[in-house]
């Protein structure tokens, strides 16, 4: 296989060759061409050329496209074994999805009997909107260091990548400018994403200082709307909680994160566990330091989140002041490239700085003429926020399939004008 | 021998009756063409009632920046200093690899 790293996860997203009908329905999804075949033959998937990011898969009408990555059994065996310390980190678009599974109206929110079927299942939580809001502490000081350094032209304190920041939590947009567009990654944020952070963070600080465990006692279950995180979590440059514990004597070696579930996963393992969502009791985690969230954090979910959540905390660092809208509308909503202008005034120096930036989701469709512009160097814009799927996370490849239904027929209910 | 006269048989449709005929024919295909708009509409429907739930625990939050987070303060405080200081950048960030250099 060409274009992955040693022990990298390598197939994630399979066409069924039993169930494909080669209706092309993949295709007019599938971000990065990798799906063969002609209108009418089976299909498959390139994975040399596939992100992972599933968007195929959801919107299959026949259901034929599968994920291959199946670790329901694993993670219950992990919860049986009493030596060790399961830990659950939440994506934020989980809590709203999960419910379709157990027949809850789309966009229920369900925190709370999410939270209580995880503890019932044995998990300890570690909210992933937790680590939400440190991604924006330590993404956001970035984009002010490079605000300071290139529009204010005060000295670097720390190595700078370039203007316009791009935003990193999306591991199929990662994947997809490693692929398809090299010379624009020194404008990627170096911040991991909230989920990497997660688990850096559980196996070092929480495994000292919440849950008093050892960190190869440890296995963090990254429970994601998303099938390209399974590939993200086993690249092997993200094992640094294990190399902190190195540096200070000891010698085991693990990922950060051990083991990643979607949506439909952790569904099916609480089928499997006999836990209904509906009927257990609900849990807020009150006491645990890593399952507080900012409503900042929660948005990151949606496309335009990350965007909103960012701009919240830079206002707030520039400026002084809080922000004074703080549901800042241009950033929400469906359209395919969203943009924005922000005017701050620095507390420091007293001069103006006009923020621009810009929301893209649906690789597919939007991003085009976004990375010209940067590769060219003609980017009108500071920080511009990608997600792959369309929608943004909510709308991810892990999530549940399509509750309206992906069958034509089997939608007749949206019909009735009463319902 | 038989004698056949081929006469077409005369359609006999007066101006009301062929309006009402097109009321009808009309009448199907708009219905027809109403449901296909709104099964196509209501396709995206749930990304918007998912992305809604979001909002509303955004809304209901009694934190709604990142540097609130009573959490995040303290682990900062007890553990890697600040955003970007030495142990926040070997834990919290990382590099990446151009793809299409590798075998």
């Amino acid at each position: 296989m060409k274009g992955f790293q040693a022990n990298e996860q390598t197939n994630i997203i399979e066409i069924n060759r039993k169930k494909c009908k080669g209706c092309d329905s993949c295709k007019s999804f599938c971000p990065s061409a990798a799906i063969q075949g002609k209108y009418g033959a089976i299909h498959s998937i390139n994975s040399e050329q596939c992100i992972f990011c599933g968007q195929c898969l959801i919107n299959c009408p026949f259901g034929s496209i599968e994920d291959t990555v199946d670790a329901v059994e694993s993670v219950i065996a992990k919860l049986r074994n009493q030596q060790l310390t399961v830990v659950a980190t939440i994506a934020p678009s989980v809590r709203v999805a999960i419910g379709e599974e157990f027949g809850m109206k789309p966009g229920t929110l369900a925190t709370e009997q999410l939270y209580g079927a995880l503890k019932q299942a044995g998990f300890k939580i570690f909210d992933t909107n937790f680590a939400a809001d440190h991604t924006i502490m330590e993404e956001g000081s970035e984009l002010i260091a490079k605000i300071r350094h290139y529009l204010l032209g005060e000295p670097a304190e720390h190595e700078l990548g370039a203007l316009p920041q791009f935003t990193s939590c999306c591991p199929g947009w990662v994947r997809y400018v490693e692929l398809y567009a090299p010379e624009i990654l020194p404008h990627l944020s170096s911040a991991k994403s909230p989920m990497m952070m997660a688990g850096a963070l559980a196996k070092t600080y929480g495994a000292t200082d919440i849950w008093h465990v050892r960190p190869e006692n440890m296995v963090v279950v990254g429970v994601m709307p998303c099938t390209s995180k399974k590939f993200e979590a086993s690249r092997p440059e993200f094992s640094s909680a294990a190399h902190y514990w190195q540096q200070r004597g000891g010698t085991a070696h693990y990922p950060d994160v051990d083991v990643v579930l979607t949506t439909r996963d952790l569904a099916r393992l609480f089928k499997k566990l006999n836990i209904d969502l509906n009927q257990v009791e609900p849990f807020t985690d009150a006491d645990n330091p890593l399952a507080q969230y900012s409503g900042a954090g929660t948005i990151f979910g949606n496309t335009g989140g990350v965007m909103e959540a960012a701009l919240r905390t830079a206002y707030f660092v520039i400026t002084g002041q809080e922000l004074p809208f703080l549901e800042y509308t241009p950033v929400r909503g469906l359209k395919g490239l969203k943009e924005a202008e922000v005017t701050l005034k620095d507390a420091k120096t007293g001069k103006v700085i006009n923020l621009k930036v810009a929301v893209v989701h649906g690789i597919k469709e939007n991003l085009k003429p976004v990375i010209e512009q940067v590769a060219a160097g003609r980017s009108p814009y500071h920080f511009i926020e990608v997600m792959n799927c369309p929608g943004g996370c909510v709308n991810g490849g892990g999530q549940p399939i399509n509750p309206m239904g992906t069958s034509w027929t089997g939608n007749w209910k949206a019909l009735l004008p009463w319902t | 021998m038989a004698h056949y006269d081929y006469v077409e048989k005369a359609v006999n449709v007066s101006r009301r009756e062929f309006l009402g005929m097109v009321g009808v024919a009309g009448a199907i295909l708009w219905t027809g063409a109403y449901a296909a708009t709104d099964l196509v509409q209501d396709r995206n429907k749930y990304i918007k009632m998912r992305a809604q739930g979001i909002y509303k625990d955004d809304v209901k939050a009694k934190v709604r920046q990142s540097h609130h987070n009573p959490g995040l303060k303290d682990m900062y405080q007890k553990f890697a200093g600040q955003p970007l200081s030495p142990l926040a950048e070997e834990l919290f960030h990382t590099r990446y690899i151009d793809r299409t250099r590798l075998g």
